[in-house]
C-alpha cells in the first residue's frame, strides 16, 4: 500500500505553482515589452514635432493615446449601422491620421460614464496617464496641483485656429474659468451649451383644447390647468385618475423637474444668485423657495401630484406619461424625445408642446441656467506632442462647422446619427442648436429649405419625413417638437431675444468647503424639500436654512464671494 | 420532546394518529413551500413576460406576469447582438477556469487546516493568515494596481486569479472535513496511505455533497460578479455577461445624454431588449442547479455506505 | 523525533502552499493600501505619490458629519434583523424541505426558491417598486382583499426597514438553504433508521438528529455573519431607498458613497472600511472564543 504515496501527489501543487508563476511572469513581461515599445514610439514622435500651424500634418505620423467611454447608442445605432468601422478604426480616426498625421490609440475603453470616472481614478492613482485625458474640474485641479499635466496657455495661442478660438469664446469666459488654474490654461474646455439646458413647461395641448383652456400666462394659470387636468377628467374615462404635474424623486434636472416651477416664484435653488446688495447668495435657502414648496404641498394634497412620486425615479414616472396619466411637466428641450414620445406611441392623439415658463405676475420669468460640472481635456506632462489635441479640436470644429464642413459625413449622417461621438475629442459651438433652429425657421418662413446645410439640413430632413406622415415619420414627432414652428427651440429663441436668462453666479473651480460639504448640504436640502411637498410642516424649511448655514453653508458663501472678487 | 429515560426510546403514539398527523403535516408543508416558491419565481416571470411583449406596452409599464402584445422581436434582436454572446462566452470561460481552480484550492487549503494542532503544528497560524483577508482589504485602488502589476489587466486571468481562494468556502469545507469520522482516516493510515492519498481516497469521496455545494457557490459567484469586470477590463469586448448587463440596465444620467441617446431610450431597443438579455443571461446558471442536485443525492449514498 | 514530525507534516505544507501564494499576492499585498485611510488621498498623485498624512482626520470627518449617529443606528438595526432572520429562515426551510416527500416537487421547490438570488438589486429595484406600490401593487392588492389598509412599503419610514429586511431574506434564503441542506445530507442515514426503529416520529428526528447534525454549520454561519454587522447591504439600499426614507434607510455605505460622489474621497472610504473591519474583527473574535468556550467548537 506504500505505492499510494507516489511522487505524482507531491508534484501536483508544485505544478500548480509553476503554472501560476509562469502566467504571472509571462504577463508581466508582456507589459514591460509594451512599455518599451511605447517609449520607442515616443522618441520617434519627439523628433517629428517641429510642425507649425493649426492644421499642419505630422510627418512621420505620431501616436496620441486617449481613454474613453462608449455607450449603447454608439455601439448599436452608430457602429451597428456602419460596416467596416470600429471604435478603434473609423472615419474620425482615419481623418485625424490622414489630415493631421495623428494616430489615435485608446489605452482603455469603458462602457458608461460611472465606469469612466472609476476607471479614470484608478488609472490616475496607478500613475500611468494617457497623453490626453478627459477630466472634470476637480480632477483637473488635482492634476494641476500635482504637476502632472502640461500648461497649455502658449500652445493654445499658437495652435488654436480662429474657428476654435471663436467657438470656445461663444459663452464668454465661463468655459475657461474652471480650466484656468493660477492664471495658466491647464485644460481645453469641452463646451456644452448652457442654454440647451433651459427649463420649459411641457403641456398636453390636446387636453387643454378638450377642457377649453388657454396656455398659461401666470403661475395662477399653471395651477388652474393642473387642477383642471386632475379633476375634469381630461382622458374622458370617467375616473379621477390623472395628475396635473409630473415630478420624479430626483427633483431636479432634465425632465419632471422643479427648477422651472420654482423659477415661477423667483426661487432659484441649486445655484448662486446676486442679491440686492451685490453679494452672491445660495438660491436654495431664500424665502421664495418656501413659498413654492407650500404651493407644491397643496398640489400634492389636492392629488394633482402623485403621492408616490417621492420614490419613483424618472424612468418609473415616464411610464405614467406613456399611459397618459400626466398632463404637464417642467423639463428641457429634448423632453419630446423622451419621455413624451412614448405617450404619443400609445395614443396617437396625444399632443405636447413646450411653453415658456411663467412668473406669478405674468412678466417674463427669469430662466435659471446653472453652471454645469465642466469637462476638459488635459495633456499629460511630458507628452511628446502636447499641441496635438489642440489641432484635433481645430479639425473637429472645421469638419463640422467650418468652411470645409462635411457635417453629414462627420456629424450626423442619417444612417448613423451620433457619428461625431466616434471622435476622441468632441467640442461644439455652444449655440449650435439654437443656430440650427434659426436657420431652419428662416428657411421655413421663406418657403425654401433647400439651401440649408450641415446639421440644419439633417434636421430639416427629419421634419420633412415627419410631415410626410409616413410610418418612419411618426417616430420623428419628437424632433418636430424640438425644431418645428411651435417647438422647444422657438421658446428658447424667445428667451434669448427677451434676455430672460439668469446665469449662475458661480462658475469657477469648487471651493474647499464645497468639496467637503456639498453632498451633505444637498442631501439636507433635497430631503427637506421632498418631505415638505409630501406633507411635513412648512416650518421645517426655516430649520433647514439654519442648519444649512451652520453646517458649512455660511463658509461656502464666503468662499464663493471671495472667489468672485479675485 | 425527549427520550424516555427509562427505556431509551421515544414515547409511541398510536399508529393511526401518527399517520393522520403525518399526512396533515405533509399537505400543509407541501402547500406552504409551493406558495413560497411561487413568490420567488414572480420577478423572473415578470422579466420573461416583458421580454415577450411589445415595446410600447413595456414602456407604459402595463405588463404584470403575462406578455402583452406577444412578440419575439427582442429575441430576434438579441440573437444577432454580438456583444451579448461574446460576453456570455467570457462568462462561460470564467466558470470553466475559475470553478475547477476554486475547488482545487479550497480542498488543498481546507484539508491541512482541518487537522488538529497536534497533527499539523502550524495550522492555527495558517488559519488566521487565511482568515484575516476576509475582514481587511485596502479598497479598490491598491487592488487594481496589484492586478495591474501582475500584468493581468484585460485578460480572463484578472477575473479568475484574484479570487482563486474563496475563503468563506475554505472555512466551510474545513468544517465539513472535520466531521469525517476519525476511524476512516486512521484505517487508511494503517494501510500506509500518506496525506495525499487520505485526502483523495477518503475525504473527497465522502464530501461530495459539500463539494457540490461549494462548486455551486463558486459557479454562481463567478457568474454573478460584475464589478471586477468593469474595472479590470480595458475593452468592453472583454466584459463578462453580468458586467455587460450592468451597463445596459443602469439608467444613465440624463444630464450626460445626447439626444441620440434619448431617442434610443424610447425606441424598441429599450425595455423589452433589456428584459430578454437579463432573462437569457440568467438561464444558464439556473440550469446548473438541477444538474448539481444529482450530487447532493450521491452524497447520501456514500454516507450510508460508510456507516 | 522533530525531524520525523516535520516529514509527516511536509505534505500538508505543500498542499497549503499554492493557496497561500494566491492569498499573499492578491490579499496581503493590496492590504498595504489601508494606509490610504490616514491620508488625504488624491488619486492624481498616485498611490506611492506625495500624499498628505492627516492621521485620524478621515475618521473624525465622518463621525462629525451631521446625521452620522442616525446612520450608524440604521445600519445596525437593519443588519441585525437581517442577520437574525437570514439565519433562521433558511434553517427552517432546509428542515421543511428535507421533510418533503416526492423528489420532483422537492427539487422544483429548491430550484424555485433560489431564483431571486440571480437578479441583481438594480433589476429587482424596478420590479419591487411596482410590486409594492400602494396603488395597484400586487402585495397591497392581496392585503386589500384581506381588509388591510394599503401600506407604502418603500415610502413610509415606519415600514421601510422592515421592507428591506424581508426583501433581503426573500432574495437570499433559498441560497442559504443550500448550505444547510448540504449539512443535512452529511448526516448519517443510519441514525434516522435507528431512530425509526426506536419509534421516533418526524418531530423527534428533526429535533434530535437533524438539528444537532446541522449544529456545526449553524454555529459557523452565525459567527461569520456577526462580522457583517456594519454591512447592511449597499446594493439593496442604494436601489430601493429614496429621499423620503433617508431617515430610516440611509446606512453607512450609502452615506459614504454620497460623500464620495462629488470628489473621489478614497481616504474617507478606506477609513470607513477600516473602521468596519476592526468592528468585524472584534465581533468575530469574541464570538469565536465564545463558541470555543461554550460549545467546545473551533470554527476555523
Amino acid at each position: 500500500m506504500n505505492r499510494w504515496k507516489s511522487k505524482r501527489n507531491v508534484l501536483l501543487p508544485l505544478i500548480a505553482i509553476m503554472i501560476i508563476v509562469l502566467i504571472l511572469s509571462a504577463c508581466g513581461k508582456n507589459e514591460s515589452d509594451n512599455k518599451n515599445e511605447g517609449e520607442a514610439t515616443n522618441k520617434n514622435n519627439a523628433s517629428s514635432s517641429v510642425e507649425e500651424g493649426p492644421l499642419s500634418k505630422y510627418d512621420p505620423p505620431i501616436e496620441v493615446s486617449f481613454v474613453r467611454s462608449t455607450d449603447d447608442t454608439l455601439e448599436t445605432n452608430v457602429l451597428g449601422n456602419l460596416s467596416g468601422e470600429t471604435l478603434a478604426d473609423n472615419r474620425w480616426t482615419r481623418l485625424y491620421e490622414e489630415s493631421l498625421g495623428i494616430k489615435i490609440k485608446y489605452d482603455w475603453v469603458v462602457k458608461g460614464t460611472d465606469q469612466y470616472t472609476q476607471k479614470l481614478n484608478v488609472t490616475l492613482a496607478s500613475g500611468e496617464l494617457p497623453d490626453v485625458i478627459q477630466v472634470d474640474a476637480i480632477q483637473l485641479k488635482q492634476l494641476a496641483d500635482s504637476d502632472m499635466i502640461e500648461d497649455l496657455t502658449e500652445l493654445y495661442d499658437k495652435y488654436a485656429s480662429q474657428l476654435t478660438k471663436d467657438t470656445l469664446a461663444q459663452e464668454g469666459t465661463a468655459p475657461f474659468d474652471s480650466t484656468t488654474i493660477d492664471g495658466k490654461l491647464m485644460g481645453l474646455p469641452l463646451t456644452d451649451g448652457a442654454i440647451d439646458r433651459s427649463q420649459l413647461l411641457w403641456i398636453r395641448t390636446d387636453w387643454l383644447e378638450k377642457l377649453g383652456l388657454q396656455p398659461p400666462k401666470t403661475m395662477d394659470d399653471v395651477l388652474a390647468i393642473s387642477k383642471a387636468f386632475t379633476e375634469s377628467d381630461p382622458d374622458g374615462n370617467g375616473k379621477q385618475d390623472t395628475f396635473g404635474l409630473g415630478l420624479s424623486r430626483e427633483l431636479w434636472g432634465g425632465a419632471m423637474a422643479l427648477e422651472g416651477f420654482m423659477a415661477g416664484y423667483n426661487a432659484f435653488p441649486n445655484m448662486w444668485v446676486e442679491d440686492a446688495s451685490g453679494t452672491v447668495v445660495y438660491g436654495g435657502v431664500q424665502p421664495e423657495v418656501k413659498k413654492a414648496l407650500q404651493v407644491l404641498q397643496n398640489m400634492l394634497k389636492a392629488q394633482q401630484i402623485e403621492k408616490e412620486f417621492g420614490i419613483k425615479d424618472s424612468g418609473k414616472v415616464a411610464e405614467q406619461f406613456a399611459v397618459g396619466k400626466i398632463g404637464m411637466e417642467y423639463g428641457q428641450q429634448w423632453n419630446s424625445l423622451w419621455p413624451l414620445q412614448a405617450s404619443r406611441d400609445n395614443d396617437p392623439n396625444a399632443e405636447w408642446q413646450a411653453f415658456p415658463i411663467v412668473s406669478e405676475t405674468g412678466d417674463g420669468a427669469k430662466v435659471p441656467l446653472q453652471s454645469n460640472t465642466r469637462l476638459a481635456y488635459a495633456v499629460r506632462k511630458g507628452a511628446a506632442n502636447p499641441e496635438a489635441v489642440i489641432k484635433m479640436y481645430n479639425l473637429h470644429l472645421e469638419k463640422n462647422w467650418g468652411e470645409s464642413e462635411e457635417n453629414d459625413k462627420y456629424y450626423a449622417p442619417p444612417e448613423a446619427e451620433g457619428v461625431w461621438k466616434l471622435s476622441p475629442v468632441t467640442p461644439g459651438p455652444a449655440f449650435k442648436n439654437l443656430a440650427a433652429f434659426r436657420e431652419i425657421n428662416a428657411a421655413r418662413q421663406s418657403g425654401d429649405t433647400s439651401a440649408l446645410k450641415g446639421e440644419a439640413k439633417t434636421i430639416q430632413a427629419k421634419l420633412d419625413e415627419f410631415a410626410s406622415g409616413s410610418k418612419e415619420g411618426f417616430a420623428l414627432w419628437g424632433w418636430e417638437r424640438i425644431y418645428g414652428p411651435a417647438s422647444s427651440y422657438s421658446v428658447i429663441d424667445q428667451y434669448d431675444k427677451n434676455g430672460q436668462f439668469l446665469m449662475d453666479g458661480f462658475t469657477t473651480v469648487p471651493t474647499p468647503t464645497m468639496i467637503e460639504r456639498k453632498s451633505t448640504l444637498d442631501k439636507l436640502q433635497n430631503e427637506t424639500f421632498i418631505n415638505i411637498i409630501l406633507g411635513d410642516s412648512i416650518d421645517s424649511f426655516d430649520k433647514f436654512v439654519t442648519d444649512w448655514k451652520r453646517l458649512g453653508g455660511d463658509d461656502i458663501t464666503k468662499e464663493v464671494n471671495d472667489a468672485r472678487i479675485k | 420532546m425527549s427520550k424516555d429515560i427509562a427505556t431509551g426510546k421515544y414515547p409511541k403514539d398510536s399508529a393511526s394518529s401518527i399517520r393522520r398527523r403525518i399526512d396533515g403535516f405533509a399537505i400543509i408543508n407541501g402547500v406552504l413551500l409551493t406558495l413560497v416558491s411561487l413568490l420567488c419565481i414572480l420577478p423572473l416571470i415578470h422579466i420573461a413576460a416583458v421580454s415577450f411583449s411589445s415595446s410600447s406596452a413595456a414602456a407604459a409599464g402595463l405588463i404584470k406576469l403575462w406578455p402583452v402584445e406577444f412578440t419575439l422581436k427582442s429575441y430576434e434582436y438579441v440573437g444577432g447582438r454580438e456583444e451579448f454572446w461574446r460576453a456570455m462566452l467570457v462568462s462561460v470561460q470564467r466558470i470553466a477556469i475559475g470553478t475547477p481552480l476554486n475547488l482545487l484550492l479550497i480542498v488543498l487549503v481546507a484539508y491541512p487546516l482541518s487537522k488538529e494542532s497536534g497533527q499539523f503544528a502550524f495550522r492555527s497560524i495558517y488559519a488566521w493568515v487565511f482568515f484575516i483577508p476576509l475582514l481587511f482589504n485596502g479598497g479598490m485602488i491598491p487592488w487594481y494596481i496589484t492586478i495591474k502589476q501582475f500584468g493581468l489587466l484585460d485578460s480572463i486571468w484578472a477575473l479568475v486569479l484574484p479570487g482563486a481562494v474563496p475563503i468563506f468556502s475554505v472555512v466551510l469545507m474545513l468544517n465539513f472535513f472535520r466531521q469525517t469520522p476519525k476511524e476512516l482516516e486512521e484505517a487508511a493510515v494503517m494501510d500506509g496511505a500518506g496525506q495525499w492519498t487520505v485526502l483523495w481516497r477518503v475525504f473527497i469521496p465522502i464530501s461530495m455533497p459539500a463539494l457540490a455545494t461549494l462548486a455551486l457557490f463558486s459557479m454562481v459567484d463567478n457568474w454573478n460578479s460584475w464589478f471586477d469586470g468593469l474595472i479590470l477590463m480595458n475593452n468592453p469586448m472583454n466584459y463578462p455577461l453580468q458586467s455587460y448587463i450592468q451597463t445596459i440596465v443602469v439608467q444613465g444620467d440624463f444630464g450626460a445624454m445626447t439626444r441620440e441617446d434619448l431617442m434610443n431610450l424610447s425606441q424598441i431597443s429599450d425595455r423589452t431588449l433589456k428584459a430578454s438579455q437579463i432573462f437569457l443571461g440568467t438561464l444558464p446558471i439556473i440550469m446548473a442547479y438541477p444538474f448539481l442536485q444529482k450530487y447532493f443525492v450521491k452524497g447520501i449514498v456514500v454516507g450510508s455506505v460508510k456507516g | 523525533m522533530i525531524k520525523r514530525k516535520w516529514r509527516q507534516e511536509l505534505p500538508l505544507h505543500a498542499m497549503i502552499l499554492p493557496g497561500l501564494a494566491f492569498i499573499i499576492a492578491f490579499s496581503y499585498i493590496p492590504m498595504a493600501g489601508i494606509v490610504i485611510a490616514f491620508q488625504k488621498f488624491i488619486p492624481a498623485k498616485g498611490l506611492f505619490g506625495d500624499q498628505k498624512w492627516i492621521g485620524l482626520d478621515n475618521f473624525k470627518y465622518v463621525m462629525n458629519l451631521p446625521g452620522f449617529t442616525q446612520v450608524l443606528w440604521n445600519t445596525m438595526y437593519i443588519s441585525s434583523l437581517k442577520l437574525l432572520l437570514g439565519l433562521i429562515v433558511p434553517i427552517v426551510f432546509a428542515i421543511l424541505l428535507n421533510e418533503l416527500q416526492g423528489k420532483f416537487l422537492k427539487r422544483s421547490i429548491q430550484t424555485a426558491i433560489y431564483l431571486p438570488h440571480f437578479l441583481s438589486w438594480v433589476i429587482l429595484g424596478g420590479i419591487l417598486v411596482d410590486m409594492l406600490s400602494p396603488s395597484g401593487g400586487i402585495v397591497n392588492s392581496v392585503l386589500k382583499s384581506l381588509g388591510i389598509e394599503p401600506i407604502f412599503f418603500l415610502g413610509d419610514n415606519r415600514w421601510f426597514p422592515t421592507t428591506l429586511v424581508v426583501s433581503d431574506v426573500w432574495k437570499n434564503f433559498g441560497y442559504g438553504t443550500i448550505v444547510y441542506l448540504a449539512a443535512i445530507m452529511g448526516i448519517d442515514p443510519a441514525q434516522y433508521e435507528a431512530a425509526t426503529i426506536d419509534g421516533a416520529n418526524r418531530w423527534h428526528k428533526a429535533w434530535h438528529i437533524t438539528i444537532p447534525g446541522m449544529r456545526m454549520v449553524v454555529v459557523l454561519l452565525s459567527v461569520l455573519s456577526l462580522g457583517q454587522l456594519l454591512n447592511a447591504g449597499f446594493d439593496q439600499v442604494f436601489n430601493l431607498y429614496s429621499l423620503p426614507v433617508y431617515k430610516s434607510g440611509d446606512i453607512l455605505d450609502t452615506f459614504v458613497y454620497r460623500i464620495g460622489l462629488l470628489d473621489a474621497q478614497y481616504g474617507v472610504a478606506t477609513a470607513v472600511g477600516l473602521f468596519k473591519s476592526i468592528v468585524s474583527l472584534l465581533l468575530i473574535s469574541v464570538s469565536y472564543f465564545c463558541a470555543y468556550r461554550f460549545a467546545k467548537y473551533r470554527i476555523f
